[in-house]
């Protein structure tokens, strides 16, 4: 795929596949472009060419609730929380595509809406607890620390039962103790919910620890893509993060 | 400020209150203000037909334009299509109701959809302007009676006050609504596009069809007050629908809250009172009507009621830490 912002090339004819039930690393500096092909997998930026498949389907072009009706959820990596709104209604919110409630419905109560307000509310709070914010339901999400933002982005992105979860630097703003927790953490959900993974890092040690395969950009190609250990070992990825900004 | 622009709209209803006197027992008291008492309640109706919108984060100063083609529709059908002598019935009234409500919603699909592609302040301009254009034509046209609008529509009720018996139940069911609302599947969607459209639209909700939704719903409820409205004023013309009512239902939702149904009601019920609160002031009045507005513009630049507001209660009472 590749995306123009103007002049800037910010994806240049990048092409991979990632495999039903890997967790896949999407590593590179700064502006290499990782952010924006998130942004294309999940249609909030068209691309300029190219085509994005997904189980088989051509998914070129569509909005991005429809891909995410689809099964496919991201996190933010400048925390995009609906921040007025307490950790509870964060999670209930994304349950969205999984209920049909109308407008009557749920207004009066009628028919399945009462019992699917309570699955909701149940399932909200369940996920919370598998973030370990259980005790923090009612709190406003703008309130929260940079790391428990960032388990809430995660909470409200399992919601919508996806398939593939996206996350786009989930360790950024943690501190070193939580680093750690997060990748036995993002292990532990891929088993729960049968999950595929794709990461976007910048910590290395936690890319390399953790992922089956990475794809490395730089300057908005790609430069690299294998086994973590093949990866490090790349002279291309060697120079364009001795050359880059780590 | 324009909170008194209700003004002029009835002659002899405004003299009616004219002639108060503190020494009133309470009947006389609530014959004296029925109308304002009415007024009000109508006007509280009208914030939270532009909440609505607001609630998914739309901002829409399109109410004036239903609430004018509801009260057509009301004045044309009581008439013209069903004259009746003596008391109008009020099944009349709320089948008038219906239909206005129905057209209304028909118009804001198609205002809507285009309309609502438009973010911000170009929104409420394309509102604006869409006001605009249906006061000219309102203006314009025969069958609403040109630039005299329509007299003598019959009234369904012995009296001002008693309006309250269809207005007051209506209020209470639509702030039941929107209480309900917020705390529903949909309401939720309308308040995730409001906090944050983009994120929204990536957790699966359809923002242009939420968008829409709410819009139809705020434009059904400014049609069916429109409709009550044109009995109650006794005439309707195209003074009725205008910029200044726009600006008027935006006080409402600016002053009173925008972030809780309670807010709009809250100031649609205040901002109508005001100025006749300050009666005794005479010409000072507006003066004064305006500077409070301002105050409380700056310094509750959330509005008068905010959510925190009721939870700071409940959190109290729970033993929240
Ligand atoms: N919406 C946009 N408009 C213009 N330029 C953009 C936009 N989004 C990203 N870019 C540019 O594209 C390049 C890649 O950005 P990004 O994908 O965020 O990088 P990364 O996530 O790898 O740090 C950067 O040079 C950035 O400035
Ligand atoms: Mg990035």
């Amino acid at each position: 795929m590749t995306r123009r912002f103007g002049g800037l090339i910010a994806v240049n004819e990048v092409s991979f596949d990632v495999t039903s039930g890997e967790i896949f690393g999407l590593i590179g500096p700064n502006g290499a472009g990782k952010t924006t092909m998130f942004n294309l997998m999940t249609g909030l930026t068209p691309p300029s060419s190219g085509n994005l498949t997904y189980e088989g389907r051509n998914i070129t072009g569509l909005p991005p609730y429809k891909i995410a009706q689809m099964g496919l959820a991201r996190t933010f990596q400048n925390i995009r929380l609906f921040g007025n709104l307490s950790a509870l209604e964060n999670v209930k919110i994304s349950q969205h595509v999984h209920t049909g409630s109308g407008v009557w419905a749920g207004v009066l109560g009628l028919g399945k809406s009462k019992s699917e307000e309570q699955e909701v509310e149940h399932n909200a709070f369940e996920l919370l607890e598998l973030v370990g914010m259980g005790d923090k339901a009612q709190d406003k999400a703008k309130n929260f620390s940079y790391g428990d933002q960032r388990r809430l982005e995660i909470a409200r992105a399992l919601a919508l039962k996806p398939k593939v979860l996206l996350l786009d630097e989930p360790a950024a703003g943690m501190n070193p103790n939580e680093k750690g927790a997060l990748s036995d953490f993002i292990r532990m959900v891929r088993e729960k919910f049968d999950l595929t993974v794709i990461l976007i890092e910048h910590h290395v040690p936690l890319v390399m620890g953790l992922c089956d395969r990475i794809a490395v950009l730089n300057f908005g190609q790609l430069i690299a893509l294998g086994n973590p250990s093949s990866v490090a070992h790349d002279p291309a990825v060697i120079e364009a993060y001795l050359g880059g900004d780590e | 400020m324009p909170a008194g622009a209700f003004y002029g709209q009835d002659p002899t209803k405004q003299n009616e209150l004219a002639t108060y006197f503190p020494k009133e027992t309470v009947n006389d008291f609530f014959n004296q203000y029925g109308f304002l008492i009415v007024q009000m309640m109508l006007q509280a109706l009208l914030g939270l037909s532009t909440y609505l919108p607001l609630m998914a984060g739309q901002l829409s100063l399109a109410s004036p334009g239903f609430y004018a083609l509801g009260g057509y529709i009301a004045a044309v059908i009581s008439t013209k299509v069903l004259p009746v002598s003596g008391m109008y019935p009020v099944q009349y009234l709320l089948l008038e109701m219906l239909i206005a409500g129905v057209a209304s919603a028909v118009l804001a699909v198609i205002v809507g959809v285009p309309a609502l592609r438009l973010r911000g302040i170009y929104l409420a301009l394309a509102t604006i302007a869409f006001v605009e254009i249906l006061r000219v034509v309102s203006l314009n046209l025969e069958i609403t009676g040109g630039a005299v609008g329509i007299f003598g529509i019959p009234q369904p009720f012995q009296n001002s006050l008693a309006y309250a018996l269809l207005v007051l139940p209506l209020l209470l069911i639509v702030m039941f609504f929107v209480y309900r609302l917020e705390r529903s599947r949909i309401g939720r969607a309308f308040i995730a596009i409001r906090e944050d459209e983009l994120a929204a639209d990536a957790m699966g909700i359809n923002p242009t069809y939420h968008k829409v939704l709410a819009f139809v719903m705020g434009a059904i409820l400014a049609g069916i007050v429109g409709a009550i409205s044109a009995h109650f004023l006794n005439t309707w013309n195209a003074r009725q629908g205008t910029f200044d009512a726009s600006i008027n239902s935006l006080a409402y939702v600016l002053i009173g809250g925008s972030r809780t149904f309670v807010g709009p009601v809250m100031g649609g019920l205040i901002l109508t009172a005001l100025p006749e609160i300050l009666r005794d002031l005479k010409d000072l009045r507006l003066i004064v009507n305006g500077l409070l507005l301002t105050i409380g513009a700056i310094y509750l630049p959330q509005g008068l009621i905010t959510p925190e507001l009721f939870k700071r209660g409940s959190g109290r009472k729970a033993g929240k830490k």
